[in-house]
């Protein structure tokens, strides 16, 4: 049994009366600790696949077996405790909440997660210094900068010990020193715990850094 | 070691705007003062006036026709009226079947410089051998009957009568009286009344300064025997005797409590209106909160919060404004009964005072129904919350 299939997936969306495919007839596997990069252009269909694999979206055909399970059918509770129990996401922009100071930030899911084994303050101090930025747990987002806050995402990523971590554009707005210290970071991640990583960019060189590479395009997925 | 919580989140989630989170508080705690404010008012004054008549230990009061709003201002509210019947009453109520004790009272008003050197007063006189109202608390008070020239102050009259000391004189009606003491407080309109034996009433009448004449009395009250209804009782007692009216102790102040459901009408308008009004602040606040924070949740939602996670995490939210602002609310509605109750003219005379476990009540009630409108004022932009999707939160950047 493959780790994560996906069998056949469309997804299509109306725009205005007019049907528009997202996701055209889609099957790929993804094995236990791979590292994957998607590359392609803007409205080629990469965020709304990796949606669908998050659970965030469902699919109009076709399902997404995760170790056999098609998450495709689960009801929305279930879906969300496939998402905080398994699935890491990091979005294309800095999505911490104000409100709370690193610490907190990563510790969030976990408020979500009461069964699984409650995280504490130390654990979360010790995700941050994983990712190099320990001295920060007390700082709120708008006093880091934003490979900071990239820094805080993954290690809230990371706080539930997912089976697989969906980066869509991770490194967008950020200088190339901090995009190579993220991919350093995803990289480790992966060797280290692995993590499986499926890494969306429009940078080919960043995707160069994953072991399997592919290319969307008008939602079909190319090899590069 | 602390954790995060939704309790923790939902407190920072209050403290990032001060300035609107003071006014939602401000807006709730203004809503519950006016509704403590309203049931202590009216409680206090309602359970004051059914103590009252429960004090007098009567089960009917037997009062001249036509006097039935004085004897109830007399008795309840303590104002100067006076008010007369032939003596030749009482053996008519006698007769009554189903009587068990009778004792009556004579009052007087004194009138300051004219008749008496005291400030002007309530007088009852009582019969010693009979009466069953007074006996008690000066039995309490005094542990002996009172004399000939004997007179002993209510409790609330003691000050107006400049009484401090025991043992003073006083002329009334121009006769010497020693004040022998004070009783103690007894909740009732007779508080304000100085009391006499009506042996006394003999002298006063010869003084020719008041206007009570000989043969006369004020009021009866009456006991009635087990088994006995008081309403069949008094209904007979007013078919037979046509010259008197009988107030129930049930009955007693319904005049009185006539005019308070008049007030709880406008309490209870003015008391929904600013339950509206707090009810869609609370509405217009929280769906601005969904609007400004959907990011947020779509990040949560993302993370993997349920639709009862962000419930719960509002909700709480919610219910922590509530209980702050009512919390406010029910101190400053407290406050407010206890200063501002007595300055109401309809309530002068009253003894209107709750008791501890009537103030409990009442502060829950507001914590309720405060919290209960913060709540119902939120639910709908918290069910909208709910529902956000977490992939516009991606798709939104």
């Amino acid at each position: 049994m493959s780790f994560l299939h996906i069998e056949n997936l469309t997804r299509t969306y109306t725009v205005d009366s007019t049907p528009f495919v997202g996701v055209d007839n889609i099957s790929l596997t993804i094995n236990k600790g791979e590292f994957l990069s998607i590359v392609g252009h803007s409205g080629s269909g990469k965020t709304t696949l990796i949606s669908i694999i998050g659970g965030i979206l469902k699919p109009t055909t076709g399902r997404v077996l995760l170790e056999g399970t098609d998450i495709c059918t689960l009801d929305d509770n279930r879906l969300s405790e496939y998402r905080v129990n398994r699935i890491g996401f990091m979005f294309q922009f800095a999505s911490l909440l104000p409100i709370l100071t690193a610490k907190e930030n990563v510790l969030l899911p976990g408020i979500f997660s009461p069964g699984k084994n409650v995280a504490d303050d130390k654990a979360a101090v010790d995700l941050l210094e994983m990712v190099g930025i320990g001295e920060k747990a007390d700082s709120y987002p708008s006093q880091l900068s934003g490979g900071q806050q990239r820094r805080v995402a993954i290690a809230r990523a990371l706080l539930n010990k997912p089976d697989i971590i969906l980066a869509d554009e991770p490194t967008g707005d950020l200088d190339e020193e901090t995009e190579a210290e993220i991919m350093n970071l995803f990289e480790k991640i992966n060797q280290k715990h692995g993590v499986t990583i499926i890494l969306i960019t429009h940078n080919l060189n960043l995707a160069g850094k994953a072991q399997k590479k592919l290319r969307m395009s008008k939602g079909r997925l190319v090899d590069i | 070691m602390a954790q995060l919580s939704f309790f923790s989140v939902a407190l920072k989630n209050l403290k990032r705007k001060t300035f609107r989170t003071g006014v939602l508080i401000f807006a709730i705690a203004l809503l519950v003062s006016l509704l403590i404010f309203a049931i202590s008012f009216t409680v206090s004054v309602a359970s004051s006036l059914k103590k009252s008549s429960e004090r007098l230990g009567a089960d009917l009061v037997v009062v001249p026709v036509g006097a039935r709003g004085f004897a109830e201002e007399f008795l309840l509210e303590s104002k100067n009226t006076s008010f007369y019947m032939p003596i030749s009453i009482i053996e008519k109520v006698k007769k009554i079947e189903g009587i068990e004790a009778m004792t009556h009272h004579t009052y007087l008003s004194s009138i300051s410089g004219l008749c008496c050197d005291i400030m002007p007063t309530r007088i009852v006189a009582f019969n010693p051998a009979t009466d069953f109202i007074i006996n008690p608390w000066l039995q309490k008070s005094l542990g002996r009957p009172l004399q000939l020239g004997e007179a002993i102050a209510g409790a609330g009259t003691s000050e107006n009568l400049g009484l401090g000391l025991l043992d003073i004189e006083a002329t009334i009606f121009d006769n010497r009286f020693s004040i022998v003491g004070v009783l103690e407080e007894t909740g009732t309109g007779l508080d304000h009344a100085l009391f006499m034996t009506e042996e006394n009433l003999k002298n006063i009448i010869e003084s020719g300064k008041s206007p009570l004449k000989e043969g006369n009395i004020s009021i009866i009250f009456t006991k009635i025997k087990k088994g006995y209804d008081p309403d069949y009782v008094g209904r007979v007692l007013e078919g037979e005797i046509p010259e008197v009216d009988v107030i129930a102790r049930s009955d007693m102040g319904e005049k009185f409590l006539n005019t308070l459901a008049d007030i709880n009408k406008i309490f209870l308008l003015t008391t929904f209106l600013a339950s509206v009004l707090t009810t869609f602040l609370v509405w217009a606040i929280f769906s601005a909160i969904a609007n400004e924070r959907s990011k947020e949740i779509g990040i949560m939602r993302a993370l993997g919060a349920k639709e009862s996670h962000i419930v719960h995490l509002y909700l709480v939210e919610v219910t922590v404004l509530g209980l702050l602002g009512s919390t406010i609310g029910v101190l400053a509605g407290t406050y407010l009964s206890a200063l501002l109750t007595g300055s109401f003219s309809l309530l002068k005379n009253i003894s209107a005072g709750l008791s501890g476990g009537q103030q409990a009540t009442i502060a829950l009630i507001g914590l309720l129904v405060g919290t209960t409108i913060c709540i119902t004022g939120a639910m709908m932009p918290i069910n909208r919350i709910k529902k956000m999707e977490p992939l516009l939160v991606i798709k939104e950047e």
